[in-house]
């Protein structure tokens, strides 16, 4: 009998408890799914411990930190990317997505935030240069579903030079083949393609730049219906307006920068951003992953 | 090789490895089930059910997993944001199991399919003459043999299934061969990664035909299953 008392009053306390819990208005955060994917460093990547890192991705978290919501990063392959946004599966694509005409079609996109030219990246033995690399017969590397790709379609191959087109699933198996001389060139963007050229120790160097003057943005489904591009616009400016723009800018895209720091650069530094600091996280990430010295917070 | 020799390295493979074992358990339990039912139905179900469940397993064994992925995981979270059924929108984790266990479900009642007529149709008119119900018959003599009978063809499945995991990353699992791929584009250890991921499948494949194979002599009945034969193909 004793028991039973004893149960119901636990039973009634939760119950009571619960119901005020559901009772009492709670603050709404509302959470937005990041889709991008991660594997294109200084873009975004994952580090030594498995960890999302990279410039697209602070930019998203620190966004989401001055405008009041959450995101939550989600790793899709890139090419799945502008379907899972279509299909509401994603709020926002953010993987370094040049804007296009063609993809302006079926999403919308932010105002542009980075400016890229694509890159001609041969062997360093080869005696290749920007020209000859396109030479007729020669075969090109580049990832399915790049602007890189549709460079070479469009201004080469569709030019009437028989280059032989090899489409990759990630730029590093097309460097990998590059260097195991499988095919003669790679066009890929300029900061992706420096990250090859350090990680290759001298194989590797890019033979030219092609200015296609590229403008990368973040997209959000057609019509927008979160209201998310208005939040992220002027997010941007927001950031560059405080120096956190330039301190990322000079974190993952420095002279001096080694992008290996970025594992225990980002396990010191992160707790900034869980406590609402952007300015000191972009300031201290600026300074660790040149090799200088940081404050932890 | 460095690389390979960081236990961070590893313990991001074995976090990969996980996530495959998980899956490819999950998705075999629902073509497990999925598939009995559908050899069943075949094999003593009445003409229409029999003809229904044949053109599910020939739509299911038609489909390449890859595409009913996809038609799955965007059909699915088109529906739910087209007409707001929010109960449509499943993790990705779940679609994969959804779709590889449908998929599964095809093969594994071939499987099924194959160890039920494998029964001699005398051993069921055997038992309606003893008074069982045809359901009795079909629960207690025809299945506990059939279910011996499918393993090593369902080990083979296991094998299968086990790799074609590894398409789950079109729809945003992060499994063992996405794990590599990730260490991959950091480290740009094309060989090296991979070479270790091949191992880990060998070695998950080497385990659960283990495993299978043990099953198949600890609830193997002498005469009825394959051990016999082979003890005496060895003396022959």
């Amino acid at each position: 009998m004793q028991s039973i008392v004893r149960w119901s009053v636990v039973v009634g306390v939760l119950v009571v408890a619960l119901g005020i819990g559901g009772l009492v208005p709670q603050a709404q955060t509302q959470t937005f799914k990041v889709c991008s994917d991660i594997s294109w460093p200084p873009f975004e990547w994952t580090d030594a411990k498995g960890q999302f890192v990279g410039f697209d991705l602070d930019v998203m978290r620190i966004i989401a930190i001055l405008k009041g919501y959450k995101v939550d990063i989600q790793n899709l392959g890139f090419d799945s990317i502008i379907p899972a946004v279509q299909a509401g599966q994603c709020d926002i694509g953010a993987s370094g997505f040049t804007i296009t005409k063609e993809r302006a079609q079926v999403v919308d996109f932010s105002d542009p935030y980075w400016e890229s030219n694509q890159s001609v990246l041969i062997r360093t033995d080869s005696g290749l240069n920007i020209i000859t690399a396109f030479k007729a017969g020669n075969k090109i590397g580049a990832q399915r579903g790049t602007t890189g790709a549709q460079w070479v379609e469009d201004n080469v191959i569709n030019q009437g030079i028989k280059v032989e087109l090899k489409l990759y699933e990630t730029y590093p198996l097309a460097e990998q083949d590059l260097i195991n001389k499988q095919i003669h060139a790679v066009v890929e963007d300029e900061p992706a393609a420096k990250v090859a050229v350090k990680a290759s120790k001298g194989v590797l160097k890019i033979a030219g730049i092609i200015n296609t003057e590229e403008q990368f943005g973040f997209l959000v489904r057609k019509g927008d219906p979160n209201k998310l591009l208005p939040r992220i616009n002027d997010g941007m400016k927001e950031m560059k307006k405080k120096g956190i723009w330039n301190n990322l800018v000079e974190a993952y895209f420095g002279v001096d920068v080694n992008l290996d720091r970025v594992t225990q650069c980002w396990a010191d530094l992160k707790g900034y951003l869980d406590k609402n600091q952007p300015d000191a996280y972009a300031e201290n990430m600026a300074a660790c992953m040149a090799g200088e010295s940081y404050k932890k917070p | 090789m460095s690389v390979i020799l960081s236990w961070d390295t590893w313990r991001l493979l074995l976090a990969g490895t996980v996530v495959t074992v998980e899956l490819t358990a999950s998705l075999l339990a629902v073509g497990l089930v999925l598939g009995v039912l559908v050899a069943l139905g075949q094999a003593y179900g009445p003409r229409p059910l029999a003809a229904l469940c044949s053109s599910y397993e020939r739509f299911f064994r038609a489909m390449p997993i890859l595409v009913l992925l996809i038609v799955l995981n965007y059909g699915l979270a088109f529906l739910a944001s087209t007409y707001e059924l929010l109960w449509l929108r499943l993790p990705a984790f779940a679609v994969a199991v959804l779709a590889f266990g449908l998929h599964s479900s095809a093969y594994q009642s071939q499987i099924f399919r194959g160890a039920i007529r494998a029964i001699k149709p005398g051993q069921l008119l055997a038992a309606r003459a003893l008074g069982m119900t045809r359901w009795q018959a079909i629960r207690y003599i025809v299945l506990p043999q059939a279910l011996r009978l499918a393993i090593p063809g369902w080990s083979n499945e296991y094998s299968g299934v086990l790799k074609d995991t590894s398409f789950v990353f079109a729809i945003g699992v992060t499994e063992l061969t996405r794990q590599g791929w990730q260490i991959m584009q950091r480290t740009r250890e094309v060989f090296l990664i991979f070479i270790t991921v091949a191992l880990i499948y060998l070695v998950l494949t080497y385990l659960g035909t283990w495993l299978l194979e043990w099953v198949e002599r600890r609830w193997g009945v002498p005469g009825l299953t394959g051990q016999r034969q082979e003890e005496y193909g060895r003396v022959i």
